[in-house]
């Protein structure tokens, strides 16, 4: 086979796998136990998807300038503190004034990446930590229910469409655009250049700076519809309930997703299948008949095998 | 004069000044924190994340990352404490209940190491699974059964009873810690991982072994964070798949604080130890100053941004590439 033919390949291989990854998880499911898949299911599986997905989308946005947000779950959770405390008083305009400062947490994050030059790792854990903290001073460390209005987030939830709550299509429709951004926008393209070779990206004039803090503002942002959903869905928020364990589902539905996460490759609506299959972890775990203890083994497992199975590779490449 | 600054920071003397600055404030805030007691209590809180530094710390100066210390930490504390004298199965086996959990924690580096270094698998993504792993298997151990705890005194005690005036959980750590810093510093292992680190296109083309010493330091650092776990089960004094949790808020920040470069290559055991030093003594001493422990992760991440921004700051150019 030819150098091209054999690159062509590689790249189907790698654009088709998340959805062959998720087909084949759901035949499993579906062989073994088809109850699985009704629309009971269904609503389950997406309902438990669409904070993930949200995360992962910011998440596959910052992977793709090569960077990493750790603090992208962290937004989202106080972002959900915030919304359960503000909307009896404030209604609608709080989810509003609420997206404003968590798009503009993650522009902070930006900045500070790129102008001070520090690794993205490295300073999202910090901010992890302090968000982490005002998550915990901001609900007192208890549950915030929220009292008023409560109708007016959790039919975000209640109303369905296809038997997948609103919550979820938030994430496709975010997905969409994404990949409308990355594809045909001059911003878009941007990005991925700086993920693919940065020094080649400045030396050809393109704002990497400006790129990095837009990129992380997304993620901020993505963040804050994450926390949108969780407060949806539980109609209440807490520093230890649903959603207070999003950051590592997000990074692995952002990889199962197929996006590279040295930089330079993703594919949101990919990223779609990929909180889908990592959703349905818990569920094909019992369709199997292993008990609940199992699930962080299979998601450990799963990870390295899904990356191992799609990661490109090219001979002399140093992987770090 | 900005160069001079930052060779200041970075090298110990910064690092050294901070810890005396901090407990020379602490003391004031509060007498009880200088007594003896509470030093031989920051030490003995100190071990744990001191084991664990010593082989994150080889991993990072290798120019990789390991994340998966927490979950080996959960894997190996559960086999240990099965296996020990406790509340929940009959069985002791002594030395073999040593050598099962250590046996365990160096597989799962082993495999970490292969997969990262054979199959190419970041090693961020490799270790994010190995964490799950090493929960998982934690988490299966625990099962539905009552809380394992320790019924031998004696080894209950041990990590606190004092040797020479200081705690034995100290012991064990610095030990590691020196044994750590003379490998880094005396070994074709040691100077290899920093050759790695520097530049692994020279380092192979120079005829290192790279992927043979990547496999040994994830195996080495798996075998250290079960040695942590087993340390921190003994000191609870019953096990939990969770033993591990929050370690990786401290080993890393105390990493880069030290000096540590994220990029590889770049800094030493001794600084990074000394990184731990200052937050734990942070930790303890705002305790102590009556803080609310809800602050702690907010202000070790405050300081890890603070670290590595003062780190970058003399380095930054228009062409250099932060990942």
């Amino acid at each position: 086979m030819n150098l091209p033919a054999k690159l062509r390949e590689m790249a189907s291989w790698h654009t088709m796998s998340p959805l062959l990854v998720f087909l084949a998880m759901l035949l499993t499911v579906s062989v073994l136990n088809s109850a699985y898949l009704g629309p009971l299911g269904i609503s389950i599986v997406t309902a438990s998807a669409a904070p993930i997905l949200l995360v992962a989308l910011g998440q596959a946005m910052v992977l793709n300038i090569g960077s990493i947000d750790l603090s992208n779950a962290a937004i989202s959770l106080l972002g959900s503190i915030l919304l359960a405390l503000a909307l009896p008083s404030l209604g609608i305009g709080s989810l509003l004034a609420i997206l404003l400062l968590l798009t503009l947490i993650g522009a902070i994050n930006g900045a500070i990446v790129a102008y001070t030059q520090v690794p993205s790792f490295a300073l999202t854990l910090g901010t992890l930590g302090i968000l982490q903290t005002a998550a915990l001073v901001a609900s007192g460390a208890e549950t915030i229910y929220v009292s008023e209005n409560r109708e007016l987030v959790t039919m975000f939830y209640t109303y369905k469409l296809a038997n997948a709550p609103l919550t979820f299509w938030i994430g496709v429709a975010v997905a969409v655009l994404y990949w409308f951004v990355l594809r045909f926008t001059v911003l878009g393209q941007n990005m991925t250049a700086v993920g693919k070779n940065e020094t080649g990206a400045i030396f050809s004039a393109v704002p990497n700076r400006l790129v990095k803090i837009v990129t992380f503002a997304i993620s901020g942002f993505t963040g804050g519809l994450a926390g949108l959903s969780i407060v949806a869905q539980a109609g209440s928020a807490s520093t230890s309930g649903l959603g207070s364990n999003l950051l590592l589902p997000g990074i692995a539905a952002a990889l199962v997703g197929g996006t590279s996460i040295s930089g330079g490759l993703t594919n949101p609506i990919n990223v779609v299948f990929g909180a889908l299959t990592v959703a349905f972890v818990p569920i094909a775990i019992q369709a199997i008949g292993a008990g609940a203890e199992a699930q962080s083994l299979v998601y450990g497992i799963f990870i390295i095998l899904v990356v191992a199975l799609t990661t490109a590779r090219t001979r002399d490449a140093v992987i770090k | 004069m900005q160069d001079h600054l930052s060779k200041i920071w970075k090298g110990p003397i910064g690092l050294i000044a901070s810890i005396a600055v901090l407990i020379l404030l602490f003391s004031v805030l509060n007498p009880r924190f200088a007594s003896v007691e509470n030093l031989q209590n920051v030490l003995f809180q100190v071990s744990v994340p001191l084991i664990i530094l010593v082989g994150t710390s080889m991993v990072i100066l290798m120019g990789s990352i390991d994340l998966s210390a927490q979950g080996v930490m959960g894997a190996a504390g559960m086999t240990w404490i099965l296996l020990s004298p406790n509340t929940r199965l009959e069985i002791d086996l002594g030395i073999w209940a040593w050598v099962a959990a250590l046996g365990l924690g160096l597989l799962l580096g082993l495999a970490t190491g292969v997969i990262y270094a054979k199959l190419r698998v970041p090693s961020f993504v490799v270790t994010l699974g190995t964490w799950y792993v090493g929960l998982g298997i934690g988490i299966i151990l625990y099962g539905n059964g009552m809380l394992p705890s320790l019924t031998d005194e004696a080894l209950a005690r041990w990590p606190t009873r004092l040797t020479l005036g200081l705690p034995n959980s100290f012991w064990l750590a610095a030990f590691v810690a020196v044994a750590g810093a003379l490998v880094m510093q005396f070994t074709h292992l040691g100077r290899g991982i920093l050759a790695i680190g520097n530049n692994e296109l020279i380092a192979r083309s120079s005829g290192l072994p790279v992927s043979l010493m990547k496999v040994s330091v994830f195996g080495l650092a798996g075998l250290l964070s079960a040695l942590a776990g087993i340390l921190a089960t003994m000191q609870l004094g019953s096990g939990s798949p969770d033993i591990g949790n929050g370690q990786l808020f401290t080993v890393i920040p105390a990493a880069v604080i030290g000096g540590t470069a994220l990029s590889g290559g770049e800094g030493g055991m001794m600084r990074s130890t000394l990184g731990v030093f200052l937050l734990i003594i942070l930790n303890n001493g705002l305790v102590l100053a009556g803080i609310n422990p809800d602050y702690q992760s907010g202000v070790f991440g405050a300081i890890l941004i603070v670290a590595i921004v003062a780190v970058a700051w003399p380095e930054r150019s228009r062409l250099k590439v932060a990942k």
